[in-house]
């Protein structure tokens, strides 16, 4: 299993076929550091299946963001993982520091 | 693990660390310590016996009186249901045997005891005989076991076989008791029967009840504590809700079972293990009964290993149970 | 302090950054309404209640300012109603409540799915004629879409699915609430409602504020009251025809005409059994019938869908083991699913984790720890978390908080 961060990792070298399709399916390349993040969600888990093949993997996991104080955090700890629809996909959450703490919510709502 | 630290729980705090301390059991203590007197002919043993008479006790003190303060060493405790297969007790013992110092003073061997030695299927024990004949050399068996008849009898035969009976009823309310002054605790002697009946001749469920009992208020145990402390404990409540079952009160009955499965946190199979437990003990039902009851346990037994969702099953039970129990009653 | 106002409503999100969860769903939305030249006017958002497609809708059209004509059942057959739209003006001219500044408008159809079931294929025609006609984008949301009835419907839409909201995003939701209106809540009590919601977002907010009613100091064993649920209208509607079924013929056909989860069913039968056949007899029958469903049900998996309908055979036999002794009576959904919420996988590994630590110390197996040593230890350790015990068998101080609240269930 790997886990990935959704604002930059990095892929082995692939051809220009995958490459594009991996544009195509939501991914953008930043030249400079030579990775990639998730641009849009719109075809995330063709996504997934893609670069699942890519790193000869079983599944591509994606790293959470703290929606409270924007870490980046691992679904692998959470309590509530066998209830969750989108365990690891790229997406918001509340890591279990914010949880436990009792942060909640700065802007209004 | 320091060898000084203090158990605080009393079952291992006092469990008898020489076989002569062990008072009630004068003729097993006996032959084995004539075994022991030329730890070069101890045979593999096989102690068979209801839960809470004294077989691990047993066992472990033989180890201290083979291998002294260091028994831990040239020991390997095993539990076959904890064990996921014959396959990872065949590589711990391997394992063990070959890194064990075997030879410590005269004692030719290193010791293993396999506690629910029973829980193993046929061909998990025929490995096992294998597995015993392998490290004859280097080890000695203890095998523990609730029901002998479970052991095949190729390992039957190779063990010395001794059986533990339940402790009569003066000798556990004087264990309970003196237990009692050594701690500072003022148990009733009403407690204490109620305590010995609740326990059915199992040691430890005893001490471990008069434990909890003494926790509540701080060193005083009487009647009224016992009973709060026992209603709480599972088998208990396994009891109140097949009576409820057979009453034919089949909701109060599935509420039980929702708080087995939710205070608790049993599984189905769980339950249902518990179930046939207290099913045996039930003393206003016929062995007819009994024998219908436990067929309906296994039928929903079998369901629950096919079935999407544990609490249909169990419900499903309950309502045969109720079915049976209300039926019975209007024949009766 | 009591402003009467819902707090589904109070709390409704104003900007699409404020919808909870459902990033996925949001940028293909989003992207929808931007996109000018999108190849379907019309979009279909489709997931469970309560997780978030009203609310994005609204969001989204508050953040880029437009316009919703919100059409219900009725309208769909009213034709005056259906003029307003499908009218070549109203794509740019504001009609009579719609505001001036509007940068365009929307037609949204909540829904849809109930619309479509309320006349068999007559509503769904209408509605297609609807999404024909209209000058402006259409917007759809159902909660069902994989029923037969709305395959013409998906054919001509975009289709988003909408996920639960996952639980920690509930619960800090649910704790935000709480702050702003004063509700001192415990975290046991908010992780209660927000897994007890699953993922319906709408309904933990209902619930807190339900349960705020009566204090405002929120204990876990306050939550105990949420057993009683607010339910799916189908789902209420398909139990009650199925337990007044007359034939096993009647309760088969109802069976394979009900939209409704047949997961849910089988539980929801099951929950329900007890108050249909008063009679233990008949009551016995019933469940073995529901225990072989279920085992049916184990069967397939996820992929033996063959067997599906030896499934719907059991089911349809049990609501027709008796049929004469019938009385209508209300409907419950008792704490099971909470019990199987409350035991993930991670508590039921940490219990055995404190098993095993037992057996160690005390010599016995796991599962004799847990059966005889477990209960024990909790009522000691209830008493007295600091107790000795807890160091001598090297729990670690999660272990001890567990065993504490074990009880409290």
């Amino acid at each position: 299993m790997v886990v990935l961060n959704k604002k930059a990792f990095r892929l082995p070298r692939v051809e220009r076929e995958k490459f594009i399709l991996l544009l195509r399916l939501g991914l953008e390349y930043n030249r400079e550091q030579g990775t990639f993040c998730v641009g849009n969600y719109n075809n995330i888990e063709k996504l997934i299946d893609v670069l699942s093949e890519i790193l000869n993997v079983d599944k591509v996991t994606f790293l959470q963001t703290c929606i409270l104080c924007g870490k980046d955090f691992p679904c692998q700890n959470c309590t509530y993982q066998e209830m969750c629809a989108t365990r690891n996909l790229p997406f918001h959450c509340v890591c279990p520091q914010c949880l436990k703490e009792g942060k909640s919510f700065q802007e209004q709502l | 693990m320091a060898a000084d630290e203090e158990a605080l729980m009393w079952v291992e705090k006092y469990r008898p660390k020489t076989l002569d301390e062990i008072v009630d059991l004068r003729d097993i203590v006996q032959s084995l310590k004539a075994f022991m007197r030329n730890p070069k002919t101890m045979p593999h043993l096989l102690l068979a016996g209801i839960p809470g008479t004294g077989k691990t006790t047993v066992a472990l003190c033989i180890a201290r009186q083979l291998f002294g303060d260091n028994w831990r060493t040239f020991t390997l405790e095993l539990n076959a249901s904890d064990e996921r297969g014959i396959d990872t007790v065949r590589e711990r013992v391997k394992d063990f045997s070959r890194y064990s110092r075997a030879a410590f003073g005269n004692v030719p061997f290193a010791l293993i005891i396999l506690d629910e030695s029973d829980q193993m299927t046929g061909p998990a024990q025929t490995a096992l005989r294998r597995i015993m004949e392998t490290s004859s050399r280097t080890s000695r068996f203890i095998l523990i076991c609730n029901q002998s008849g479970k052991i095949i009898e190729p390992i039957q035969s190779r063990c010395a076989i001794f059986r533990f009976s339940k402790l009569d009823r003066k000798a556990m309310i004087d264990h309970l008791c003196c237990l009692a002054g050594k701690e500072k605790v003022t148990l009733t002697p009403e407690a204490a029967e109620r305590i010995v009946d609740y326990a059915e001749g199992d040691l430890r469920h005893a001490i471990n009840a008069l434990q909890t009992a003494a926790a509540y208020r701080q060193g005083f145990v009487d009647e009224k504590i016992v009973s709060q402390v026992i209603g709480e404990a599972s088998p208990k409540q396994v009891q109140l809700m097949i009576n409820k079952a057979l009453n034919g009160d089949f909701v109060e009955a599935r509420k039980m079972m929702y708080e087995l499965m939710g205070a608790y946190g049993f599984s189905g199979s769980e339950i249902v293990r518990q179930m046939q437990r207290e099913l045996f003990k039930l003393s206003y039902i016929t062995p007819e009964e009994k024998a219908e009851l436990a067929n309906i346990i296994g039928e929903y037994d079998y369901r629950l290993t096919q079935g999407a969702n544990t609490d249909i099953q169990l419900s499903a039970l309950l309502a045969q149970f109720a079915k049976v129990g209300v039926s019975k009653g209007e024949t009766s | 302090m009591k402003d009467n106002l819902l707090w589904v409503e109070k709390y409704r999100p104003k900007k699409i950054a404020d919808v909870l969860g459902n990033e996925e769903a949001k940028a293909a939305f989003v992207d929808w309404l931007k996109n000018k030249r999108r190849v379907k006017k019309a979009v279909l958002l489709h997931g469970p209640p309560g997780v978030g497609k009203t609310a994005l809708v609204n969001a989204a059209a508050n953040d880029f300012g437009f316009t919703l004509i919100e059409m219900n059942a009725s309208d769909t057959r009213n034709e005056k109603a259906i003029n307003k739209i499908a009218g070549p003006a109203t794509s740019f001219v504001a009609l009579d409540k719609f505001s001036t500044e509007s940068k365009g408008n929307l037609l949204f159809m909540d829904e849809v799915d109930g619309i479509a079931g309320n006349e068999d294929r007559g509503g769904v025609s209408a509605i297609l004629k609807i999404v024909d006609a209209s000058q402006v984008p259409v917007i759809m949301a159902a909660n069902n879409p994989d029923v037969e009835k709305l395959r013409p419907l998906k054919k001509v839409s975009a289709l988003i699915r909408f996920q639960p909201v996952r639980i920690p995003l509930i619960i800090a939701m649910l704790r935000r609430i709480c702050q702003k209106e004063h509700v001192e809540a415990e975290f046991e009590a908010l992780e209660r409602i927000a897994q007890n919601s699953r993922g319906d977002v709408r309904s933990a907010i209902n619930d807190l504020q339900s349960l705020a009613e009566t204090t405002r100091v929120l204990t876990l064993q306050d939550t105990m009251a949420l057993s009683y649920r607010n339910r799916d209208i189908s789902m209420d509607e398909t139990l009650r025809t199925y337990f007044s079924a007359k034939s096993l013929l009647e309760a088969s056909i109802l069976l394979s005409r009900s939209s409704v989860d047949y997961d849910d069913l089988l539980l929801s039968v099951s929950d329900n059994l007890p108050r249909r056949y008063a009679d233990v007899g008949e009551l016995a029958e019933a469940f073995d019938l529901i225990s072989q469903a279920d085992v049916f049900r184990g069967r397939i998996g996820t992929e033996n869908w063959h067997l599906l309908k030896y499934f719907y055979n059991y089911l349809a036999e049990a609501a027709a083991v008796s049929t004469e002794t019938y009385k209508p009576f209300e409907l419950i959904s008792p704490p099971i699913r909470i019990i199987t919420l409350f035991w993930t996988k991670g508590k039921r590994t940490t219990l055995e984790g404190i098993c095993a630590k037992i057996g160690q110390r005390c010599h016995v197996s796991r599962a004799t720890a847990k059966n005889d040593f477990v209960p024990f230890l909790k009522i000691a350790l209830e008493r007295q978390k600091s107790s000795p015990l807890a160091s001598w068998f090297k729990l670690e101080p999660e272990e001890v908080e567990f065993l504490a609240k074990m009880n409290k269930f």
